[in-house]
């Protein structure tokens, strides 16, 4: 008993001091950029060196990214979930292992693929397709073991109860589970997508361009994203354009902070739900 | 008397394990039949066997055959899914989908190709009269259904079974999740729909079956013991194991 009291408080020490850190992140991150903010900040085209102006192009550029990665992931994701969770099998489960197996590599060496394979195999140049496509492959996994898991949640006997008005398996799945699934799903996808939004090796391999006086025209142009802008003003730029960096690195991290929240509250909304 | 099903020296297996035993009976149109039995004696299993619902479990098997209106339940040309629209089903648990009240209840007309709004109008309407839940929902039809009370949730899944417009109503223990008001609602309910439908339904409670049933099967350890009019069964049983099982000695 006594231990379990020490044991006990020594994890909740632990995790002040985990939370206290993380905030101490966000507050500096935050409080660092948020006094750049304006209207020219986020409407404007960078200017003179970076050192005047704003991201405009950086942020319709990650915004289009991921549009273009939900696009080609979101369904892939979702219809490899549904095929492991109700095609069990032994091919099955060996697709299941390589999955969680995708999600323990690096980055960079998606970008690497995707270099190799998107920009140079399939010769679709450094564009926006060859970064959402590798991006796709990313997120693709993290979509397809949510699905799987929140389908395999839903108790038998709502499956039982459709088949028994005689619905057929693949009515079962479409007008049964995946709406049930729903919620679980679109987490997610603003999981994956808060993380696409973030990378940035794979998309500076693939679809960068580190200066862009123009939107791009199709998804064959390069893209200039909120992550890649931040990772070309620190290495390239001197210190007066380090305000542009702090202040798009604040953006981005409220950003990602408003995707993950709306994905925990609609993860409780489940969890409340099935009570 | 008009026989719906009969189920011919009929045998279920999980694997190795025997749990249904060699059972016949005949199961007669717009009545009530009640299968009673102790826990474990293969109540579920025979109902389940019924429409075929046991099909996916691993390892499950049977012998002997079971007929529905003279066809065959387990010939292999025989098409499942439309076979289930005939024969509806009510869990122990009330299961309805995470859908409207409205959507529930359309599920089985509308996967059934139904697609006419005023058509379905009416036909989710008249299933959630014959339910008896109308009135207490006909202003939130679009409402999420498990927002309702356990008592109606149950109804609603009637309702819902409904719908499909079956022949035959197959219920397992559909009221030992719920409160005696709402088990007495669906006792009554289950009285009147006798008039349209063929019910089975497996119950735990003997004061249940008594009440309601016009046919009662005693199960023990999967075989059938005794069947017969609820009251040759209840006044003169003549079978030493139903008289100690409605008597409280086994169960
Ligand atoms: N899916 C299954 N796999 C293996 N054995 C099973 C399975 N389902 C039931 N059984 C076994 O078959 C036997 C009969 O079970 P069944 O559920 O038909 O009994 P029951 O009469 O409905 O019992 P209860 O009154 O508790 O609901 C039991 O011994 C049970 O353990
Ligand atoms: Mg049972």
């Amino acid at each position: 008993m006594k231990r379990d009291l020490v044991l006990s408080q020594v994890f909740r020490i632990v995790s002040y001091v985990v939370f206290s850190i993380i905030l101490l992140m966000f507050v500096l991150v935050i409080l660092g950029g948020i006094r750049y903010f304006s209207m020219s900040f986020f409407m404007e085209y960078p200017r003179n060196n970076m050192r005047e102006g704003g991201i405009f192009p950086a942020i319709l550029g990650s915004f289009y990214l991921m549009v273009l990665t939900f696009i080609v992931a979101v369904p892939l994701g979702v219809f490899t979930g549904v095929f492991l969770s109700e095609w069990e099998n032994f091919f099955t489960k060996w697709i299941d292992v390589s999955l969680t197996s995708l999600s323990g590599i690096p980055s960079i060496v998606y970008g690497l693929f995707g270099l190799a394979f998107f920009c140079v195999a399939l010769g679709f140049g450094t564009s926006m397709l060859a970064a959402a496509l590798t991006l796709s492959l990313m997120t693709l996994p993290v979509i397809a073991s949510a699905t799987k898991e929140t389908l395999k949640a839903i108790p038998v006997e709502l499956r039982e109860a459709a088949y028994a008005l005689g619905a057929t398996k693949i009515e079962v799945i479409f007008k049964v589970l995946i709406p049930a699934a729903k919620r679980g799903i679109v987490t997610a996808v603003l999981v994956g997508g808060g993380r696409a939004l973030g990378e940035t090796a794979p998309v500076l391999l693939t679809g960068a361009v580190f200066y862009s006086t123009f939107l791009p025209r199709s998804v064959f142009s390069p893209v200039m994203t909120l992550p890649t802008h931040i990772y070309y003003i620190m290495m390239a730029y001197g210190e007066k354009a380090q305000w542009m960096a702090r202040a798009t690195a604040a953006f981005l991290l409220i950003v990602v902070a408003i995707i993950y929240s709306l994905a925990f509250y609609l993860r409780r909304r489940e969890h409340g739900r099935s009570h | 008397m008009d026989v719906v099903i009969e189920i011919v020296n009929f045998s279920a297996y999980y694997g190795d394990k025997q749990v249904v035993r060699d059972v016949s009976m005949k199961i007669f149109r717009n009545k009530i039949t009640a299968i009673i039995g102790p826990s474990g004696c293969g109540k579920t299993t025979l109902l389940r066997s019924i429409n075929r619902m046991n099909d996916h479990l691993p390892g499950f098997r049977v012998e002997g055959k079971i007929f529905f209106e003279g066809q065959d339940v387990y010939a292999s040309n025989l098409d499942v899914t439309e076979y289930r629209k005939k024969v509806g089903m009510v869990f122990q648990k009330p299961t309805p989908f995470p859908m409207s009240v409205y959507d529930n209840v359309a599920f089985g007309p509308r996967i059934h190709g139904i697609r006419d709004k005023r058509l379905l109008d009416q036909i989710v309407e008249n299933a959630l009269r014959r339910a008896a839940l109308w009135d207490e929902v006909k202003g939130e039809l679009h409402k999420p259904a498990t927002q309702l009370s356990g008592g109606q949730q149950q109804r609603l899944c009637i309702a819902r079974a409904l719908a499909v417009e079956p022949e035959v109503l197959l219920l397992d223990e559909p009221t030992s999740a719920l409160d005696p008001i709402s088990t007495q609602k669906i006792e009554m309910l289950l009285e009147e729909l006798s008039e349209y439908y063929t019910i089975v339904i497996v119950t735990h409670n003997i004061a249940q079956a008594v009440r309601i049933a016009d046919y009662i099967a005693f199960m023990y350890r999967g075989e059938l013991i005794e069947y017969g009019p609820t009251r040759d069964i209840i006044e003169r049983p003549k079978h030493k194991l139903t008289e100690e099982y409605l008597t409280g000695k086994i169960g």
